[in-house]
């Protein structure tokens, strides 16, 4: 067998393995080490990589950035946050046409505004506003769609796990990438309420009416939710003003949330372990993944499959664009599967390069931010897809009366909204590009 | 016996990572202090000297002692698409398999840790601003990495039991 086939051969055995439920990250790092040994003959390159190869990366300054988002995430699902954005959007949205699901989505957004997690962002919102959907009259259905969507905007507006996670791979500026996805959070938290406007349109019966707040009660409820603005102007803004590293806003985002949770009184001694749990358990989660693909990726490009994979790519004599459909497909595919995070960090640093080398007529640098986003919400279309979309399962387990088949045909409508803004995405790199290139 | 050895080994687990915990709030207490001396620059204050080694050093702890805790809650990332098509005893020999791959990956990373250590115990290397010896560092992974390795063991017992066991016994649900 020549180097090339025993790298090609790795995949099936990985996809193999992982199919069997074997962790993701343990299996990539278990078929790189075998892989590895396989091409060379012996285990000495790999064994003496090992001594200092995972507490250089364990301890390396801009991964630092992901344990310290989680526990921001965290802090802020005790600190009642969730529960006052909530009110403030529903004060203003409320008494529309479906306006409780939509304000549901909004302050989705706005949670996501201080949390990098989807399933943080999902769970937290649906404590706070399934029962008063229900209130409303809203079916199981579309109550429970709707938050399963919402959720996925905690990871699309900045601060983001995978984005971090992505800019590490990529090699790509985290600032801007932050920036980069602003304007597409925005277009998602609209496009869904736009969808949720049409849906209540169709269905009329699977909403009911909410009367409309007073003016004063609306800004009270607005000025309530000052903290949430402040943690994210101080965290983003400090970054792309460059008063910060990211890490550094991170850690002041930690801070701030905290602080606040303290004041809400939310921060309680046991709140605390479970947040300091639940941080760890991610990050270990995180950091295993990352070393897997360090690992499997190390092996394959000692096998020299990526080199023949690019050069086979450019022999295709493909247009770029065609390239590009046939990628995000895959990604759209597994992201049904699998997880987003792993997909992510098992792919990038291989299509990356390949991608890259490519002309979508972007100007030098901009590629990387803008198929940054499109890839990230493709593989948060799968957070939302049968069978294995987290975000389904954490807010139809919030709802006991609601069939997870329900669910799943709940969230119908908004995988279509999510497809039409990547089709508007991809053929307007402006939207994405746009706001990047004003503020840099 | 055995429920008491689960109770010492969660307690073991959720321990260290506590102790990573303060870790990571003395990192966000470290950067905050320190941004706010480079605020005030003007008055006579500065940054933290050797903040980033500090913050480095931080994480480093924090992020080894998450391991443990993530393996015995389950938390690794699994794909569970066929796990409704097979049968139970199948998903549980599977659970067993995937946590002797966590031992192999755990002792094995125990072991060159161990070796990283003692070369830079030797060559005494030291941080850049601060000359923190870079061995502390290795030090306290280390300690966690013996709770990893415990703990996976523990695993593999706990998915051991699972499948010999009746599943009337209960299982896992101490996660």
């Amino acid at each position: 067998m020549s180097r090339f086939e025993i790298g090609l051969w790795s995949f099936p055995i990985l996809l193999a393995l992982i199919f069997l439920r074997i962790p993701i990250g343990v299996a990539m790092f278990a078929v790189g080490f075998g892989g590895a040994y396989v091409l060379s003959g012996n285990s000495v390159m790999m064994l003496s990589q090992f001594k200092h190869l995972i507490y250089g990366e364990f301890s390396s300054y801009s991964f630092s950035i992901i344990p310290l988002f989680l526990l921001m995430g965290h802090f802020a699902t005790m600190g009642g946050m969730s529960a006052g954005l909530f009110k403030a959007a529903e004060t203003w949205l409320g008494h529309r046409k479906g306006g409780v699901a939509m304000a549901a989505v909004g302050a989705c957004a706005g949670f996501g505004a201080i949390c990098g997690s989807s399933l943080a962002t999902a769970a937290t919102m649906g404590k706070v506003a399934l029962p008063e959907l229900k209130k409303y009259g809203y079916t199981g259905r579309l109550a429970t769609g709707a938050l399963a969507a919402g959720g996925t905007l905690g990871i699309l507006i900045p601060p983001s796990v995978i984005l971090v996670v992505y800019a590490m791979l990529a090699e790509q500026n985290i600032a801007k990438l932050f920036v980069a996805a602003f304007v597409p959070g925005l277009l998602a938290a609209l496009g869904y309420m736009i969808c949720i406007s049409v849906y209540v349109r169709l269905r009329p019966q699977s909403c009911g009416q909410r009367d409309k707040a007073p003016l004063a009660e609306r800004v009270s409820a607005l000025v309530a939710v000052w903290p949430v603005l402040t943690i994210f102007v101080a965290v983003v803004g400090g970054i792309y003003l460059g008063m910060f590293t990211p890490t550094e806003a991170a850690a002041v985002g930690a801070a701030g949330t905290g602080i606040v949770a303290l004041m809400s009184g939310g921060l309680t001694w046991r709140g605390t372990g479970e947040a300091i749990l639940e941080t760890a358990a991610s990050t270990g989660m995180i950091f295993l993944i990352l070393i897997g693909a360090k690992v499997f990726n190390n092996f394959l490009a000692l096998s020299g499959v990526p080199m023949q994979a690019a050069a086979w790519v450019g022999a295709l004599g493909l247009t770029p664009w065609v390239i590009l459909a046939a990628v995000l497909l895959i990604y759209l595919a597994f992201g049904c599967v699998m997880d987003s995070l792993s997909m992510i960090i098992l792919t990038i640093p291989i299509l990356f390069p390949i991608l890259e080398g490519l002309d979508f007529g972007l100007p030098h640098g901009e590629f990387g931010l803008w198929f940054g986003i499109v890839v990230l919400i493709v593989v948060e279309v799968g957070l939302i897809t049968p069978p294995v979309g987290m975000n389904l399962f954490i807010i139809n387990a919030l709802d006991k009366e609601t069939p997870i088949s329900e669910t799943f045909k709940g969230t119908l409508p908004f995988v279509i909204t999510d497809l039409i803004r990547v089709g508007f995405l991809i053929a307007f790199p402006v939207l994405t590009l746009g706001l990047v290139r004003w503020v840099y | 016996m055995y429920h008491r050895l689960s109770l010492w080994i969660a307690r073991l687990a959720r321990l260290t990572a506590y102790a990573g915990g303060l870790s990571l709030m003395a990192v966000i207490a470290l950067t905050c202090v320190s941004i706010a001396g480079r605020a005030l620059d003007g008055l006579g204050f500065g940054p933290i000297p050797g903040d980033i080694e500090l913050v480095e050093f931080g994480i480093g702890f924090a992020v080894f002692s998450a391991m443990p805790y993530a393996q015995f809650a389950r938390a690794h990332a699994r794909v569970d698409l066929f796990k409704p098509l097979l049968s139970k005893t199948i998903n549980r020999l599977l659970d067993l398999i995937g946590d002797l791959f966590l031992l192999g990956f755990s002792a094995l990373i125990a072991w060159r840790l161990w070796l990283g250590m003692i070369d830079k115990g030797a060559y005494h290397e030291t941080s850049f601003i601060l000359q923190i010896p870079v061995v502390w560092g290795y030090r306290a992974a280390m300690a966690t990495c013996v709770v990893a390795v415990i703990v996976a063991l523990f695993s593999v017992l706990r998915s051991t039991r699972a499948l010999l066991l009746p599943p009337s016994m209960p299982h896992a649900t101490e996660t």
